[in-house]
């Protein structure tokens, strides 16, 4: 029997052109819709209880009228010395051979320590199980399984999508192609400002990306190693 | 208003739908005393003998469907019927115009199969019943396709079929079972691999 790891892991990472976004937030609505992600009361989300795995931050510089707006699209890092990790009293959250921090939503407990410990504060909890209004709850994703309340969940780099890929090129026996893993976010990006792919591959887009002399990283001086990839603005 | 459906017993309704029932059988007793209404009470009794379908048991299934017959006597194989099995996530069930291929002609004085018949003939599906799936709240994301790829028998996970007659779970899973065998094949253990 063939083995079904790779011989080369990938390294998912992501690419982020901060000159590209424009803020639509359309990466947010469909994140929403392909991981079942559940909708917050006005009155609850007014308490800081909203679930997003993905929110656009926006930074004002100057006074109005000559005000310039930066906008940050921020979703879970994938750090490769993920905070969130070591805190977990029940390894519900590790990382994967693929790089991937990956949330374990059966062994998660509640205890709000990952999302205590994340310096770009994109873990979400459901402080409810999660409710949609009607017709909402038609249009669930069968991929992805609907987290009850009471547990931690993030982006995960939409693993369902990376799996059904890998699977298809497992079965007509070729490797992954660069940019045929699209997660949500990136596939629904009309600016284009989102790149998705495998860092182990120096020719891949996101590699090339990487090496830009745009290229920062969120808080890169806490030595978290995020595989998220920010493309400062051009001056 | 009482021969609904052949074989329907009070008994057998539940509960909530028997109370329902009473209360518009009087309705309809009153209804049927007015020879203006009668239009009515016919829709009513119309209704009665769409809606009340009672639910079968889980696990008792709605014809006695002998795998061992088709697999054995016939020579068809699993995948014939449940066609998906090999290559998508789900193996699925064939529908009942599939059955009626060869039903049609086929043994078509036989009781189970004068079932099948009219279930075909009303144009809808066999309500089989779900015998596998996984715990609400499991979180798990199976596919038949990889496991057929790598060339797993379907007996592994799912028994003695072609000796079975109704589909029943022969073979009771449990996380234990997925992870030895990933194990013993060299497949990943990683908890992601199924459960996102």
């Amino acid at each position: 029997m063939a083995t079904g790891n790779p011989v080369k892991p990938h390294r998912w990472g992501m690419v982020i052109d901060l000159d590209r976004c424009t803020g639509c937030e359309a990466c947010v609505v469909a994140c929403h819709a392909e991981n079942n992600i559940g909708m917050s009361d006005p009155e609850e989300a007014a308490r800081g209880r909203v679930n997003h795995w993905i929110r656009v931050d926006r930074y004002y510089e100057g006074e109005f009228p000559d005000v310039k707006v930066k906008y940050q699209p921020v979703l879970c890092q994938h750090c490769d010395e993920a905070p969130c990790e070591p805190v977990c009293p029940v390894n519900a959250t590790y990382h994967n051979p693929e790089g991937l921090n990956v949330q374990v939503y059966n062994r998660c407990v509640g205890t709000f320590y990952c999302a205590n410990n994340c310096p770009y504060t994109v873990r979400s909890f459901n402080w409810f199980d999660p409710k949609w209004p009607e017709p909402m709850q038609l249009q669930h994703n069968p991929d992805v399984s609907i987290r009850p309340g009471g547990v931690m969940e993030k982006c995960t780099f939409c693993i369902q999508k990376i799996k059904r890929v890998e699977e298809q090129a497992h079965a007509g026996s070729r490797p992954v192609a660069d940019g045929e893993v699209q997660p949500a976010c990136v596939q629904s990006c009309p600016a284009e400002a989102m790149v998705f792919g495998d860092l182990n591959d120096p020719d891949s887009k996101v590699s090339r990306f990487a090496g830009d002399g745009r290229a920062t990283k969120l808080m890169e001086e806490l030595g978290t190693k995020p595989k998220v990839i920010y493309l400062e603005k051009a001056r | 208003m009482f021969s609904l459906r052949a074989g329907a017993h009070l008994s057998e309704i539940p509960p909530s739908v028997s109370i329902g029932l009473q209360a518009e059988v009087t309705f309809a007793k009153l209804l049927a005393t007015s020879s203006v209404l009668c239009t009515v009470k016919h829709h009513l009794l119309l209704f009665f003998s769409v809606a009340l379908v009672v639910p079968h048991v889980r696990g008792e299934q709605p014809i006695l469907f002998p795998h061992s017959t088709h697999i054995n006597k016939v020579h068809l194989k699993c995948i014939d019927c449940h066609i998906s099995a090999d290559t998508s996530d789900a193996a699925t069930i064939p529908g009942v115009r599939k059955c009626m291929l060869c039903h049609a002609k086929v043994a078509t004085d036989k009781p189970e199969i004068k079932k099948l018949a009219a279930i075909a003939a009303s144009g809808r599906e066999i309500p089989w019943q779900r015998i596998y799936g996984f715990e609400k709240g499991a979180a798990v994301k199976f596919r038949h396709g990889p496991h057929a790829r790598h060339k797993v028998p379907c007996a592994t996970c799912h028994g003695d079929m072609p000796n079975a007659i109704t589909a029943q779970p022969l073979v009771k899973h449990n996380m234990g079972t997925c992870i030895t065998c990933h194990r013993q094949n060299n497949a990943s253990d990683d908890c992601a691999t199924c459960h996102y």
